[in-house]
């Protein structure tokens, strides 16, 4: 069995992937921050390109400037706005700072005050350890293993010591000059920019490397979410390399250009991420209003295969006594092996199996999404577990009151019989004998007297015994039918009774069964409290279903709670999986509505 | 007259028989199946044959098909069908194409040699049977606005007999009156029910039945 995961981490260390957080009142300030780094953002783009534009007295754009601002606008937006959406994840702010970086640097290099070309010098290697770190920590925000901080470690090395190192040694002629500059040395300064670019160059690799790996041992849906940020280490790898390779010649831009679209790129993917989840969560969000309402079962079935976007998806519920799943009709489901295109989540409430929802395989890259539906409906689903093992149940009662019924019948069938086969027989054979004997007696008074009186308490005991075997099972509804029998009732009854079958084959028996005793009892009661003249007896099939009619035009108001005559009725209708019905209002006569299901 | 008798309680069979030939009847074939009793009638050519209605292999309704498919192919037969218990609903499925030389009488009834053999000659003579308990059933319901309460006891006492299948002849004897006197009696009581006078036995009991079963 295939069990969707979310992708396994510490809970604590995930902030804000999937929670939305509400968005509270005091946030007002980072409200107004964001607000002024819109502002900072934009300026800052806006400054590089007029700098550049202006220093180095280009009429033009190239491609390249507009794309190193628009990949420090899409850090910056991209960043504001998950930011928004997640204040409580470091997710967004790490962006806008990557895309911070990105711009100051540039800006400051158009100083003239060398304090601040000296940053910018200082800056534009400082923004390897702020990609480096967003590349690493993602997607928590937080560096979550001392391997992940060896990763930053080649960054932090080239990019603070080393770089000052170099500053104290390199003699430059660019801009107002390097303001750290104590011992001019330019063989110094180039073996150290020599280690720094070959530190850099290995940490992109590694790095690269582990994300790599990282991203491979994923689930499907994580590699989702990675796949953006194995870009953005690809373009450090990239970009460092370029780095080496201009120590020797001039790199095609056409490189530099691929490195400054994927940071553009990342950022807007990792966003678009972010937002998927959210339409993600706007599903669940609409399930839990259609959840609010109690929905019948096929109801709930529909409202999880629209927020999981598969209409095939099937629910079976978890029978802990028989340790099985069922459908919502009671009966057994199999889930499916994993491999044949479905896949199989099992919902969980309060740490006990509650159903499992047979879905299509693809759906298994969805895992956060699947996760809400199914933490979403947990407890719908137990009611409607609850709801199917009840029905479970109740099928196996009916059935069980069905088997008793019958096995009744079956018993007083068997004892009619034998009644009927042996002692009746034998009796009439007994009075066939006495009377050879008394045509032999002839003139012999006292003994034709004695044997006549026997043969009398003969007759009448014959009488009882029919009345007897009749009153254990009518054999005439099991030997000619319905028709038969009920016309049998009918002119036993002590008023005229209509009576009218269209049944023409013969139905299962304890459905003939049960019509023959409802209408049996009807006419009895019909004869003992109606005060009727006439009663009709109407027996017909209407859409697999026998319904069977007493109707009688006298006094009413028979109460069906009262007697149990009709309530033995009923019980064994519903035994039937049928329904008995009585109208009787005073003074409008009685009417006994049976239906009994025979397919 | 000759008679062959179906039943597979053998001992009761062979009871009936002796007492049907101590009633001076000729019993020319016993048998225990409907398949049997088909057999033979045909080879035998009884005037009648008595038969009981449980019969194997299904011990349910062999002996009464067996009486149709009877008077249907060998109309020269009659049927006296003998049953357990007196079923109105059977009779009427007996007699539902016609009463003529068909019956239907309580098995235990044959005890009364002089009943039985009276009913077994009239189903041979193409007359009619009906168990008294039948017709005593059919009688015995009340009804709104009852023809039947316009009947003088004597005129009563005569329309059960006729629903039970006997002649005029036969009423004359069981009542003690001419037969004049019965046929007086059986067209006032037609008049009173309102049926249609003067036909033949087996049709009037077919009449009768039908105005009790209304």
């Amino acid at each position: 069995m295939a069990t969707a995961q979310l992708p396994r981490r510490d809970s604590r260390a995930r902030p804000g992937l999937l929670d939305p957080g509400p968005e509270r009142a005091d946030d007002a300030l980072a409200r107004w921050i964001r607000h002024a780094l819109w502002l900072l953002g934009f300026g800052a783009g806006v400054g590089v390109l007029a700098l550049t534009l202006s220093s180095e007295g280009r009429a033009s754009l190239d491609v390249s400037l507009v794309l190193t601002v628009l990949a420090g606008w899409s850090f910056i937006a991209s960043g504001l706005i998950a930011w928004r959406h997640r204040p409580e994840g470091r997710l967004g702010p790490i962006m806008a700072a990557v895309g911070f970086v990105w711009l100051a640097w540039r800006l400051l290099a158009h100083s003239d005050w060398s304090p601040a070309f000296t940053a910018a010098l200082w800056l534009s290697d400082l923004w390897a350890i702020v990609f480096a770190f967003f590349l690493v920590s993602f997607p928590y925000g937080r560096i979550a293993s001392k391997r992940d901080y060896a990763l930053m470690a080649p960054f932090v090395v080239a990019v603070v010591p080393l770089e000052l190192l170099w500053l104290l040694f390199w003699r430059t002629d660019e801009g107002p000059g390097n303001a750290l500059l104590v011992w001019p040395n330019t063989t110094v300064a180039e073996n150290v920019d020599a280690v720094q670019r070959a530190l850099i160059v290995t940490g992109s690799i590694v790095l690269t490397g582990v994300l790599t790996r990282r991203w491979l041992v994923a689930s499907p849906a994580f590699r989702r979410v990675l796949t953006p940020i194995l870009t953005g280490a690809a373009a450090i790898l990239l970009g460092s390399s370029l780095t080496v390779v201009a120590k020797v010649t001039e790199p095609p831009a056409i490189l530099e250009w691929v490195v400054l679209s994927a940071l553009c790129a990342v950022p807007l993917a990792v966003l678009g991420g972010l937002l998927r989840a959210r339409l993600a969560r706007s599903a669940v969000g609409d399930l839990m209003v259609e959840l609010r309402d109690a929905p019948s079962p096929g109801e709930l079935r529909d409202a999880l295969a629209r927020a999981l976007h598969d209409p095939s998806m099937e629910i079976a519920y978890w029978v802990p006594e028989y340790e099985t799943y069922v459908g919502p009709d009671g009966r057994s489901v199999r889930l499916p092996a994993s491999g044949d295109g479905r896949a199989v989540t099992t919902v969980e409430h309060g740490g006990r199996a509650v159903a499992a929802l047979i879905h299509d395989e693809s759906l298994a890259d969805e895992p956060e999404l699947v996760g809400a539906v199914t933490a979403a409906a947990a407890i719908a689903l137990e009611n409607e577990r609850l709801q199917a093992d009840l029905r479970a149940r109740l099928e196996e009662l009916r059935g069980s009151r069905a088997r008793i019924v019958e096995a009744g019948d079956a018993e007083r069938r068997r004892l009619e019989r034998n009644l009927h086969d042996g002692t009746q027989q034998q009796l009439v054979s007994v009075a066939i004998g006495l009377r050879l004997v008394a045509s032999r007696l002839e003139g012999d008074s006292e003994a034709a007297e004695l044997l006549a009186a026997a043969r009398d308490e003969l007759a009448a005991a014959l009488d009882e015994l029919r009345e007897l075997a009749q009153g254990i099972h009518p054999a005439v509804l099991t030997d000619h039918g319905l028709d038969v029998a009920l016309e049998t009732l009918a002119a036993r009854a002590p008023l005229p009774v209509r009576v009218r079958v269209e049944v023409a084959e013969r139905l299962p028996e304890a459905v003939e069964v049960a019509a023959y005793y409802l209408v049996a009892e009807g006419l009895t009661n019909v004869a003992k409290y109606a005060g009727a003249s006439t009663a009709s007896v109407a027996v017909e099939r209407e859409d697999g279903r026998l319904v069977v009619q007493v109707a009688d035009d006298g006094v009413g108001g028979a109460d069906p709670a009262h007697g149990s005559g009709l309530r033995g009725l009923a019980d064994r209708v519903e035994a039937l999986n049928g329904r008995l019905r009585v109208w009787s209002p005073a003074g409008g006569g009685t009417k006994v509505l049976a239906e009994i299901p025979c397919a | 007259m000759r008679v062959v008798l179906a039943d597979d309680a053998v001992l009761l069979r062979e009871g009936v028989a002796r007492l049907l030939t101590e009633a001076g009847f000729d019993v020319v074939g016993q048998c225990s199946t409907a398949e049997d009793l088909l057999l033979k009638v045909r080879s035998y050519s009884p005037d009648v044959a008595v038969t009981d209605i449980r019969m194997p292999p299904t011990q349910t309704d062999e002996g009464l098909r067996a009486a149709l498919e009877i008077r249907s192919r060998h109309p020269k037969v009659g049927v006296l069908v003998l049953s357990q218990h007196a079923d109105v609903g059977l009779a009427m499925k007996l007699l539902a194409e016609s009463a003529e030389g068909v019956g239907y009488m309580l098995k235990d009834r044959v005890e009364d040699i002089d009943e039985f053999a009276e009913a077994v000659r009239r189903v041979g003579h193409g007359g009619s049977v009906i168990d008294p308990t039948i017709v005593s059933q059919l009688l015995g319901r009340r009804r709104g606005d009852d023809p039947l309460e316009r009947l003088t006891p004597r005129e009563r006492e005569v329309l059960e007999l006729m629903a039970e299948g006997r002649s005029n002849q036969g009423i004359a004897e069981r009542l003690v009156v001419t037969e004049r006197a019965v046929q007086k009696h059986i067209t006032s009581i037609f008049q009173k029910l309102g049926l249609p006078a003067g036909s033949e036995d087996h049709r009037r009991v077919l009449a009768v039945l039908a105005f009790l079963r209304s």
